[in-house]
């Protein structure tokens, strides 16, 4: 009876555990991987390790996790180890309040958390600023800066704000238990009572301290949401990289890198749970206990000769720890640098580091999702980007809002090889603000083996023929553009009516179940898999998902016949850039034909570099040592003729994108 | 000696100032304001739109909350039954995931659940899907189960139950083994045991179990994208779009943090109320 | 009599306001054997805190040779502390807890420099292991202390006060926490290591036995105040006042009036008695210790009264005697059983005098005689433990 019930509790506890482990070891599994799909096996292979260490988006945030958390650990250990110690202290009442107060952080939804501080911060700032700006005038010994962001610095503070709790959380519990004499029996014995803190106090409380550093770093570690509200644009922690790519695609390496931290932890566990059981047994069958190691060393080396030594290799270590972090944070900082912003996986990589290496700034490359993302990253203050890469009417309305600084041309000299269709386009028509980065068109990919025929039209995405297969693209602008377009309307049309009929179209076919779901970057992953038919996304991409495609997917890319929409993405240098000259050496350095061609290679989207697009069948034949399929050629760059059919998008009047954003989150909330 | 001591405590509370007390003062006063810095409560007025995202929320993070708490509690009892060995090794094993970035994670459940992923093939392949096709006459080439409610709420459990096992599995293990020998000899049978002592005295780790997996479950905005395709908004959504997403409007945004804020309080004291007389909860 | 070592010269101590010591007034001598006693809340463990430099007195002087202490802080003071329940180091073994105060480096100031001057580890070896085998715990020296029995702990915790040669060592309820047989050895035990080393013991108890059994000078102490100081027999034979005398063994306290001096009036009746000094007809307590009683038949007695209830207590009897609505306690040896009528003798030295005070009226009537008295007593200083501490 009572094995039985064993057996059948264990199969319990074993079920759930697979439950855990399973995506872990799918993922683990799939590190492995030689090809780059997380869904489709190619055979063993070390290959994204190598790359791993080659990939210095990962590498950098994965250092600036490991940083973020060792500091907010030691500064929230300590500051929670003092804080709780004063917190015993205080009378009952009063220790009561402040820990109701402490526990907010740890009660309190992440999102919360990680917006009021983003809220706060930014508010500080503005503050700040004003404050500044009155202190610089009044005086001019010293100078403020004016001008502060949300970045690594607002990270470790968030991240040492929701780790104290928990330190306290861990002594709490060992000071209570602690024997309140313990102190005074030190002091009586002739203890300062730094010393008797030392001798007594800590070796006390000592587990209290050690969970607490440990779950602290874990949550540090682990921390997404708040990080994501706090670290601002210029600083990415592992968490917060790999949001970005769980839009697009997940490359391999991530898997890689995850699986090094994890098995390291796995070790680390098993080997102190060994011990740990070691001592147990030892304990348990009463052995003599023998002084380890460590108190033997500790015994012997107890003379004042040895103690100094000690105490030299304790400052030591410390100044080590500091150095490298001053050096660390330092060498980030003290060269000039630029700070980019631009979407994932829209460069080619390997000219960041020429641009580095020629010029000797250092790029710090950053990607939002989107065109509104970066609207509210702008305007929430949380960006100190220098170049961005807006689409074309976001750049008329940034311009509108006196959101960016006029280039000086003179230090562009590539400006002249962009070509004459390009420039001078609605959204800046005065050449002021902008050089082009690439250009291209929205069309509808699809699956050949799971649709009927040829696709021709925009009907195909509300047709129910296809239902539950078709993404939506979850972007007002395009996805009511295509709507619009389908009925026959201008993409910029201002007519209420008109668009609430475009609306309406894509409202009864979500209520019918047409859309399977509603996709950014994520319908790489999903279009790539076959997991969806249909779907509206840029042609460029579309490129790159035929070269990642799974067995017994076929991906087409159609301009349908009622017209599209083509944009134009352009570099443009923010408002009170700090690094306005490294911008425009960026800016002109991504405008040189050899970087446009690299690029078109690298993001299958059309150049605006006139030489560069004309020379980019010649480049891929020299590359590859094969022709460019004219077909791959004119999807990438649109001929003339399809591009007359298409209509760049205008920035709409304020009403105008009320409505839009009101009818949006109409669709979604139903 | 002890009032130079409480001097420790100063620093902290001035942190506690700025740092916790003062962002919420934050969100306040934004979601009380217009952008030109004008008291309204026009952000209140216009949660009645979303008031389908905050049911929706509210009911998914219920339900994670509850089969996180069915799975949970039997699991974390069976554990504290094992011996020390087992115990220490299988709650590493709970506590153990969360070194794997639960995006990843979650991310891997998509590969999983896709309509050609993991489990799809395998129904496939041992007949499964052409079985349903049969008796219940459908026609699925696959069974629908990303981008439903259903695989945001399995999102949710598997990210949350260890929040849920820990508390609970602390509270029984640390239980008076001379209790339940108590309430056996006074005639209590297995079952009694149990449903008289056991769960009685849990309670409090209950508590504390379903308290965090509530709160994140129903401010969540990661899980419900990557597993409900965009489809299943939820609060944590909505509240990133406000702030950093494409409805740019942080009043709004900190409005509906606000009231997600109060309800989740209300929520948590009717709940610790149950509880009342009981242990603080415990947490980890 | 020998050197005044230790001087509290009207000591106050208030916390929160509320007056926890009244104006104390003490001496300690060198090498003596001095205890506070009194029940819980009286103060005492406060008076010794005063002394050991934890708390510093809210008016007042604490002198140590006639130096002025108060804000000494306890590591620069010669005196060590025995602790309630020990408060050794649980993350030390019993070696290094002994050696703890040795390892700590001495400033010492030599010629207007200052120098820190660090025990020899083999001095320190030495003279822990030493200080083991005093209070019988040689080999003890490596167990941990949750290997220990109570007594053993009770014992490292005064080698490792001691091995620091404090002029004063300071015991606060130091053998509460053991069980009665423990209790007795540790008494023995204890006189005899203040005898082997000829330091100054302060100790602090609210057991009266344990005081007399202990003590050179006894301290009897209740609401912050010193009701009575003397050697033991001094306080039990000439009680100060009916606190004194009700707390220090059993007594009966009666009220009666001073005719003259050595005649005192009580239930009617003059007694003889050898107390003098008294104003004419000064109203007094009067005390009469239970077994000073001795038991008549009814007809011979000075006074008649009935049996009410009889305790065998081993070697006599409490026996409650009813004297007009007044119960008195008497011990005998003989058996009276209950319902008797007896009559007592009282002889001119069974009966003492004392003024009148706040405490008359207090004590002294068995009506309510409960033996679970002495029980009642440690719970209340339990509490009193908690409550302390919390300040």
């Amino acid at each position: 009876m009572k094995k039985a019930n064993r057996t059948g509790s264990r199969f319990l506890i074993g079920l759930m555990f697979l439950f855990l482990y399973l995506p872990i070891i799918l993922l683990i599994v799939f590190s492995f991987n030689a090809g780059d799909s997380s869904a489709v096996w190619r055979g063993f292979s070390l290959n994204w390790y190598r790359e791993l260490f080659q990939n210095r988006l990962i590498m950098e945030s994965l250092y600036m996790t490991l940083l973020v958390s060792l500091l907010a650990t030691v500064i929230s250990t300590a500051a929670g180890t003092f804080a709780a110690i004063g917190l015993y202290s205080l009378s009952r009442r009063k220790r009561d309040a402040i820990l109701m107060v402490n526990d907010i952080p740890m009660m309190n939804a992440d999102i919360v958390t990680g917006v009021s501080l983003c809220l706060f911060f930014v508010a500080f700032f503005q503050g700040w600023g004003g404050f500044a700006r009155w202190f610089n005038g009044v005086q001019s010994a010293v100078e403020l800066p004016t001008r502060l962001t949300l970045g690594f610095g607002t990270l470790l503070l968030a991240h040492v704000a929701f780790n104290i709790p928990y330190v306290i959380l861990n002594v709490s519990p060992r000071l209570r238990q602690m024997d309140k004499n313990l102190v005074d029996a030190a002091q009586d014995l002739g203890c300062t009572w730094m010393q008797a803190f030392w001798k007594v106090i800590l070796p006390e409380i000592k587990p209290g301290i050690v969970s607490g550093a440990l779950i602290a770093f874990t949550m540090s570690v682990d921390d997404f949401v708040i990080s994501y509200f706090t670290a601002g644009s210029a600083t990415s922690t592992l968490a917060m990289t790999i949001y970005g790519m769980t839009k697009r695609r997940i490359t391999p390496e991530i898997n890689a890198v995850s699986t090094l931290l994890f098995l390291t932890v796995l070790v680390l566990l098993v080997v102190v749970n060994v011990r740990e059981a070691q001592l147990e047994h030892r304990e348990a069958s009463r052995e003599p206990r023998k002084p380890t190691l460590m108190e033997r060393i500790a015994g012997r080396t107890n003379t004042p000769g040895w103690r100094w030594a000690k105490r030299g290799a304790g400052a030591a270590a410390i100044c080590c720890f500091v150095a490298v972090v001053v050096f660390l944070t330092g060498a980030t900082s003290s060269q000039p640098v630029v700070n980019v912003c631009s979407w994932g996986e829209y460069i080619d990589e390997d000219l960041i580091g020429q641009f580095e290496e020629a010029t000797g700034i250092r790029v710090n490359y950053q990607t939002v999702e989107s065109n509104e993302t970066l609207y509210s990253l702008l305007k929430s203050g949380g960006a100190d980007y220098d170049v961005v890469v807006p689409s074309d009417y976001m750049i008329a309305k940034l311009i509108e809002e006196d959101m960016l600084e006029e280039l000086d041309y003179s230090n562009i000299p590539n400006y002249a090889l962009i070509d004459e269709r390009f420039k001078g386009l609605s959204f800046d028509p005065g050449e002021r603000y902008t050089v082009p980065y690439t250009w291209g068109t929205l069309g509808i990919i699809y699956n050949r083996n799971m649709v009927d025929g040829e696709i021709t039209s925009w009907s195909a995405l509300y047709d129910d023929r296809y239902a539950g297969n078709v993404l939506l693209i979850n972007n007002s602008r395009d996805a009511m553009g295509a709507a619009l377009m389908y009925l026959g309307y201008s993409v910029n049309t201002t007519d209420p009516d008109e668009i609430r009929a475009a609306f309406q179209v894509i409202e009864d076919a979500n209520r019918r179940g047409v859309f399977q779901g509603r996709v950014m970057d994520e319908v790489f992953q999903k279009m790539e898999g076959g997991n969806a038919a249909i779907a509206t996304y840029y042609a460029g991409d579309y490129l790159s998902m035929v070269e990642n495609q799974a067995d017994g997917v076929d991906l087409a890319f159609v301009i349908p016949e009622e017209g599209s929409n083509w944009f134009v993405d352009a570099m443009c240098v923010l408002k009170d850039a700090p690094h306005k000259e490294a911008a425009e050496a960026w800016i002109n350095f991504i405008a040189s034909t050899e970087a446009n061609l690299a690029n078109m290679d690298y993001i299958w989207y059309a150049s605006p570099n006139k030489e560069a697009l004309e020379q980019y069948p010649a480049y891929y034949e020299e590359t590859y040592g094969e022709e460019l399929d004219q077909e791959t050629y004119e999807i990438m760059a649109a001929p003339p003729e399809v591009l007359d059919r298409c209509e760049v998008y205008e920035n709409l009047p304020q009403e105008t994108l009320s409505l839009y954003s009101d009818l949006w989150v109409e669709l979604g909330v139903g | 000696m002890k009032s130079k001591r409480a001097l420790f405590a100063v620093p902290y509370v001035g942190w506690l100032a700025l740092f916790v007390v003062a962002p919420i003062v934050m969100v306040v006063i934004y979601a009380f304001s217009t952008a030109g810095g004008g008291f309204t409560l026009e952000n209140f007025a216009r949660m009645g739109t979303y008031a389908t995202v905050f049911t929706r929320s509210f009911w998914l993070a219920l339900l994670a909350t509850l089969i996180c708490l069915l799975i949970g509690y039997p699991v974390a009892y069976f554990i504290s039954r094992e011996g020390p060995r087992f115990q220490r090794v299988a709650m590493m094993l709970v506590m153990l995931p969360m070194w794997m970035n639960f995006l990843l994670r979650t991310y891997s459940w998509m590969s999983i659940l896709e309509n050609t992923g993991l489990l799809n093939r395998l129904f496939q392949s041992i007949g499964l899907i052409g079985l349903v096709n049969r008796i219940f006459g459908t026609s699925y080439d696959y069974f629908p189960m990303i981008n439903t409610q259903g695989a945001v709420v399995l999102g949710m459990v598997y990210n949350y139950l260890p929040f849920m096992i820990l508390p609970i599995y602390s509270v029984i293990e640390k239980m008076d083994g001379s209790l339940l020998e108590a309430a056996r000899d006074l005639g209590a049978n297995g079952a009694g045991v149990f449903r008289k002592v056991i769960l009685p005295l849990s309670l409090p780790g209950v508590l504390s179990g379903v308290t965090m997996v509530f709160v994140p479950a129903v401010s969540t905005f990661a899980i419900s994208r990557l597993l409900g395709g965009g489809t299943q908004m939820m609060l944590g959504d909505l509240i990133e779009q406000q702030f950093l997403g494409g409805a740019y409007n942080p009043h709004l945004g900190a409005a509906i943090s606000l009231v997600m804020m109060v309800i989740v309080v209300v929520c948590m004291t009717v709940m610790n109320h149950f509880g009342e007389g009981e242990e603080q909860a415990v947490m980890l | 009599m020998s050197k005044k070592l230790i001087r509290l010269a009207d000591c106050c101590m208030a916390f929160d306001g509320e007056l926890v010591l009244d104006h104390i007034n003490l001496y300690i001598n060198d090498s003596e054997f001095l205890t506070l006693l009194g029940p819980s809340g009286c103060g005492k463990t406060t008076t010794l805190r005063i002394i050991g430099g934890f708390i510093t007195p809210t008016s007042g002087e604490v002198l140590f040779d006639d130096v002025r202490m108060n804000d000494i802080p306890p590591n620069l003071r010669k005196v060590n502390t025995v602790f309630q329940r020990y408060a050794l180091f649980p993350h030390l073994n019993v070696f290094e807890n002994v050696a703890f105060g040795l390892r700590i480096p001495k400033t010492v100031e030599e010629g207007g420099r200052k120098r820190k001057v660090r025990v020899p580890e083999a001095e320190i070896r030495q003279r822990v292991l030493e200080m083991l085998e005093v209070v019988s715990l040689k080999g003890f020296d490596q167990r941990r202390i949750s290997e220990l029995s109570g007594g053993q702990q009770q014992r490292v915790a005064i080698a490792r006060a001691l091995v620091n040669r404090p002029k004063v060592l300071l015991l606060d309820e130091p053998l509460g926490a053991l069980d009665l047989r423990l209790r007795k050895d540790m008494q023995s035990e204890l006189k005899r290591i203040q005898q082997q080393l000829g330091i100054t013991f302060i100790y602090v108890t609210h057991d009266q036995e344990e005081a007399l059994a202990m003590s050179d000078t006894v301290v009897v102490m209740d609401q912050g105040r010193i009701q009575q100081i003397g050697t033991p027999e001094d306080i039990y034979n000439e009680p100060k006042n009916a606190f004194v005398a009700d707390f220090i063994g059993e007594s009966n306290i009666l009220d009666g009036i001073m005719h003259e001096d050595f005649v005192v009036e009580f239930f009617n009746r003059k007694f003889k008695c050898l107390d003098k000094g008294f104003a004419p007809m000064e109203p007094v307590d009067v005390v009469i210790r239970p077994e000073d009683i001795d038991i008549v038949p009814a007809e011979k007695g000075a006074l008649r009264g009935t049996v009410t209830s009889v305790t065998f207590k081993g070697v006599h009897y409490d026996t409650i005697v009813d004297f007009k609505g007044f119960k008195w306690l008497i011990q005998t040896t003989d058996y009276h059983s209950e319902g008797e009528t007896i009559g007592i003798v009282l002889n001119p030295d069974d009966i003492h005098i004392m003024r009148k005070s706040q405490y008359s009226g207090m004590f002294g009537d068995y009506s309510s005689y409960s033996e679970e008295y002495d029980d009642l007593e440690d719970v209340s200083l339990l509490e009193e433990e908690e409550g302390g501490d919390e300040e």
